[in-house]
């Protein structure tokens, strides 16, 4: 631990790299290097801030990672213990050298910073060794290059280094991406049991550089437990001040700042930090006025800033730290609060009682998962719930699948909705934010097992009023079984904002008071308890007809009563219609704001592909062919949609108006009639013709039949995908069921995905001269080991030549020449 | 909108972005246009334009190209191209620029090739259209803040991957600029960049006006691929 955090001030060193350039560094050098090359160099430069009145130095192992050790002579661990080894022997010789000037040293004692507060006695000064880490310099998937787990193991070997060498806490700065921060956070405090400060770089909106913003990570870093937080780099002094009260507004935790000497300045072409120590130290002095409770410097601070800045802010108290005490959850770029004004909590991503999308979870069809979440997202919600179980698939690995899947496209936080501990790990730990958890309930059993995850990943739990003694069928009972919760949660860390009681519904058909009691319970929860509340609202009318009518009073009357949030259907008109009055009758919505600007939404009329309103006569009259030669989706739907209300059979439809109508638009596309993005309206609409047929297909208990599997990817190190992805959907579009392996894919995985599912084509894609050779390689490995699969390519760089070169069975120049050679194939039965 | 956003969307050429989606000298029909300018809007909302630019000494000279830093004098870039050498001839000093559009635009593409295809390849087009603009804004930046008043003249930018230049310059140029610190580049090991609407390039600065650097572009010219389609000579 490091004693007076949060009660004093306390003071980092500052910069490192400006000074070693001074002292030689070369660019392109990686200065960690020195901890080996030139130690007396770094250590001068620790003395020398030591010297300036710091409490916690930086080792010089900022940049040190296994991705950058990596084809140099050095490893992760030497140049750490390294770098941790040479802070420490500072420390101790400024020590000595201290105890001479005192003429104090009448003991034996070790100086060292760690000793002494063991004994709590020693009024020498205590130095702590930070094991400093910055970022990977990688972006992580699905947006980016490499794993959570990659970056996650990446950051282990750092700790475990850091750790062993004898570090006294681990400083994560100069981090500008929540989900690398995480990867971070968790590495720390799984590997080790040193105190975890994290300092990121924002800019001057607030925002990190994936989009993040402070009170998002905010929430997300105090649920996983670090000890403090703050700012770093990027910006200086001036400009933190401005962005520090959004801090100070919803941290709980002591505040570290530590800014560069200004914000950097092009000179003659030269990056250069111009605030000069004086005017830093008092810039930071109003930092510390602020709320600050650490502070230090970043780039183009030096000894001198240190020096003045101490003492500057010598006898300064720190302001008392307290406890915001919020609700609160996050997504990767906002927070959202628990408060008087009720949140949306969408519940379609669900398989209860929905057959199609439990057909798309047994065909592992993620875009259906996605869509929904789109859609309830467009619709209003604030949350979504995520809930991917059914007996017979691998539900921890599917919701690790949905979470990273729909956290890469949608921007609301999630609540991970399951009764397997494995899956509810698996989802909170992949997950970007301060997660919601559905849920524990009274029993001991359940506290015993969801509790320790919840408060590791610092979930928001959904806890439902209800113990081994069943449901409670009065609000005392109920509330009982809530005081119970909240004490034992207490015991695992979990606070009590980190609760949301959910008071349970159940049918009014069943019991005629079953409403009142929820209702009582919500109320006395919230305001006897002081506990946020949650409800899956629309149980109160199950077994009742005109469900909606029951449903939407409910809601406002639980509303009225002290909901804070409603699980829903978004997309259900008659529900948000009743939460955006009340919203607007409780006082809830300023000048009925939002409610206006809801109801001037015009109920949308339906839209082409091309985003111009059909004309709705036109529409109805128009034919499945010249909706998808026009590309309008909605018409392409219900056109199809009128021809199977016909009883005309889906293949006839398919064979004798869907395909003729793509050819008519593959051919002007070929002829450079038509263009891109109108093969791609068609195909959208195509698609959409694919959906009716679908869902009535599956309403009859049938499915759709498909001619041949193919198997595509985009080739090894190459990360464009979009062209790759066109291919695919005309080929969908032509009835091929496509296996999308992703972008930047191993021709090892390649050839397992041809092998295990007896694939005869391949569709390989490369945008790059210097990917081309991962093609070639992955063509020779799948010609050797799967001499039956015919390989087509495409992409930028090829050409005809090229391809034949590489070995390629065909190239085509567009995507409509990859449908021409997969029909050929299918037609002389060779796939 | 982020400012640079602003900036950007008033510098977009709509008939590049025409060319981008595979219309050559073609204009799309009104349905397109409207969804292209929809296209447009949504991805200026969701861009972050970030850039960070840096002068160097240059000496170009026998297929090698070496750039030094404008004080230390030391060693900063080094690049085995002679077509960034004949690039960058007779320029005494150069500017090394990274600019990206931010994860945004990544992050639309991604939602768009989920729900529409055809939005998924306008905003393809959209974002190369937005990351040339956003250049070229930073380009006349380093014109009418010191080359103009210094009488220096801008060559075409060049590119990492252009004609003989590999794609192993990037590791100098990534931390010669510091891209992942200061505007959120990172490099694959494969070396592209994420987020994908990046540039990283060398602008050489010259006192002679010939084969210089004008709005209107010509940086197809540095490149082989004759046949190419987009090809904009």
């Amino acid at each position: 631990m490091i004693n007076g955090l949060g009660e004093k001030l306390l003071f980092f060193d500052g910069g490192m790299g400006t000074l070693l350039q001074a002292r030689g560094l070369q660019v392109g050098e990686i200065p960690e290097t020195w901890n080996i090359l030139h130690p007396e160099k770094i250590k001068q430069i620790h003395k020398e801030y030591l010297l300036a009145g710091c409490d916690i130095v930086k080792a010089n192992t900022f940049g040190v990672n296994s991705f950058k050790c990596k084809g140099t002579d050095y490893s992760v661990d030497m140049l750490v213990s390294a770098g941790i080894r040479l802070v420490k022997e500072a420390i101790s010789e400024v020590r000595a050298e201290e105890k001479i000037t005192e003429r104090n040293a009448a003991t034996e004692e070790n100086a060292m910073a760690i000793e002494n507060a063991a004994d709590g006695t020693g009024k020498v000064r205590q130095r702590y060794t930070a094991l400093d880490i910055g970022s990977l310099g990688k972006l992580l998937k699905p947006l980016g290059e490499i794993e959570f787990s990659a970056a996650y193991e990446a950051f282990k070997e750092i700790v475990i280094s850091g750790d062993k060498a004898g570090a006294d806490l681990i400083l994560l700065e100069t981090l500008s991406d929540s989900y690398e921060i995480k990867a971070a956070v968790l590495a720390a405090k799984e590997n080790s049991s040193l105190p975890v400060i994290v300092t990121m770089i924002f800019d001057e909106n607030g925002k990190l550089l994936t989009g993040g913003d402070v009170a998002s990570v905010t929430a997300m870093l105090e649920g996983l437990g670090v000890d403090a937080i703050g700012f770093n780099c990027g910006l200086g002094p001036e400009q933190m001040k401005r962005l520090l009260p959004e801090l100070t507004a919803c941290c709980s935790l002591p505040i570290v700042i530590n800014p560069n000497a200004g914000l950097p300045a092009v000179v003659n072409g030269n990056t250069i930090y111009n605030v000069a120590p004086p005017e830093f130290a008092q810039s930071v002095k109003t930092l510390v006025e602020m709320g600050a409770s650490v502070v230090g410097g970043c780039c183009g601070t030096t000894p001198a800033h240190i020096k003045a800045l101490t003492e500057a802010c010598k006898n300064m108290t720190i302001k008392p730290i307290t406890d915001k005490n919020m609700t609160v959850v996050s997504s990767y770029n906002h927070a959202v609060y628990f408060s008087e004004k009720p949140l949306i909590i969408g519940e379609r991503i669900n398989p209860t009682g929905k057959s199609k999308f439990k057909q798309a979870l047994r065909d592992h069809d993620m875009e259906h998962i996605y869509k929904e979440g789109l859609l309830q997202e467009e619709k209003g919600a604030h949350i979504l719930d995520v809930n991917v179980g059914l007996p017979e698939i691998d539900e921890p690995k599917l919701m690790e699948e949905a979470v990273t899947g729909i956290q890469a496209i949608i921007d609301l936080p999630l609540q991970i909705d399951t009764s397997d501990t494995e899956a509810m790990e698996r989802g909170l730990r992949c997950y970007n934010g301060k997660p919601m958890l559905n849920s524990v309930n009274g029993k001991r059993e359940s506290m015993e097992s969801v509790f320790p995850i919840a408060k590791k990943y610092g979930a928001v739990v959904v806890c439902l009023c209800l113990d081994e003694g069943g449901i409670p069928e009065t609000a005392d009972g109920r509330i009982a079984i809530a005081k119970k919760i909240v004490k034992t949660a207490a015991k695992y860390g979990i606070p009590k904002k980190n609760l949301v009681m959910d008071a349970l519904v159940l049918t009014i058909s069943t019991g005629q008071d079953n409403a009142k009691v929820t209702l009582e319970t919500l109320r006395r929860l919230r305001y006897e308890l002081g506990i946020h509340t949650v409800l899956g609202v629309s149980n109160i009318s199950f077994g009742l007809p005109e469900r909606s009518r029951i449903n939407t009073a409910f809601f406002t009357m639980a509303m009225n009563n002290g909901l804070s949030a409603g699980i829903v259907n978004p997309s259900s008109e008659p529900m948000m219609a009743a939460y955006y009055s009340f919203n607007a009758l409780a006082g809830l919505d300023e000048q009925c704001m939002e409610y206006i600007a809801k109801c001037s939404q015009q109920p949308e009329k339906p839209k082409g592909a091309n985003g111009a309103l059909a004309n709705a006569d036109a529409k109805s009259a128009m034919s499945l062919e010249d909706a998808i030669v026009k590309g309008l989706t909605e018409s392409a739907y219900q056109a199809t949609t009128a021809l199977l209300e016909q009883n005309i059979d889906s293949l006839t439809i398919i064979n004798d108006k869907l395909i003729p109508a793509l050819d008519i638009v593959g051919k002007g596309f070929e002829e450079k009639r038509m263009f891109l993005p109108q093969l791609l309206m068609s195909a959208d609409a195509a698609k959409a013709s694919f959906e009716a047929i679908k869902s009535t297909l599956s309403k009859q208990g049938r499915q759709s039949e498909s001619k041949a599997k193919i198997v595509i990817a985009t080739v090894k190190g190459d990360i464009h995908d979009i062209g790759k992805n066109i291919v695919k959907t005309l080929l969908e579009n032509y009835g091929f069921d496509m296996l999308d392996l992703g972008k930047d894919v191993a021709p090892e995985t390649i050839l397992a995905a041809v092998k295990e599912n007896n694939v005869k084509l391949a569709g390989l894609s490369a945008l790059m001269t210097t990917t081309v050779v991962n093609m070639e390689e992955t063509i020779k490995l799948l010609h050797e080991k799967a001499p039956e699969c015919k390989i087509m390519v495409g992409g930028a760089v090829l050409t005809q030549e090229y391809a034949d070169m590489i070995g390629a069975d065909f190239y085509s120049k567009d995507a409509m020449g990859s449908v021409r050679y997969a029909n050929e194939l299918y037609e002389a039965g060779e796939i | 909108m982020s400012l640079g956003a602003v900036a950007v969307g008033k510098a977009v050429n709509m008939r590049e972005i025409y060319r981008y989606m595979g219309y050559q000298g073609n204009v799309p029909d009104a349905d397109v246009r409207a969804l292209t300018d929809e296209v447009l809007g949504e991805l200026l909302q969701a861009i972050e334009p970030k850039s960070i630019y840096k002068r160097f000494e240059c000496a170009a000279e026998d297929g090698i190209v070496r750039l030094y830093d404008m004080e230390g004098k030391s060693l900063s870039i080094t690049a085995s191209s002679r077509n960034l050498a004949d690039n960058l001839a007779d320029c005494r000093q150069a500017v090394v620029m990274a600019a990206t559009l931010g994860i945004g635009a990544d992050k639309l593409l991604g939602r768009y090739e989920l729900v529409n295809m055809a939005k998924a390849s306008i905003a393809q087009a959209c974002g190369a259209e937005c990351i040339e603009a956003y250049c070229n804004l930073i380009q006349e930046e380093i014109k009418s803040n010191w080359a103009d008043k210094e009488g220096l003249y801008l060559r075409p930018r060049f590119s990492a991957g252009y004609g003989d230049l590999a794609l192993e310059t990037q590791k100098d140029i990534f931390s010669a600029l510091e891209c992942t610190k200061r505007i959120g580049l990172t490099l694959t090991q494969s070396l592209l960049m994420y987020p994908t609407k990046s540039v990283t390039a060398f602008i050489g600065l010259t006192a002679d006006a010939g084969g210089c650097y004008s709005k209107s572009g010509g940086k197809c010219a540095a490149c082989g691929n004759k046949g190419c389609e987009f090809r904009n000579d």
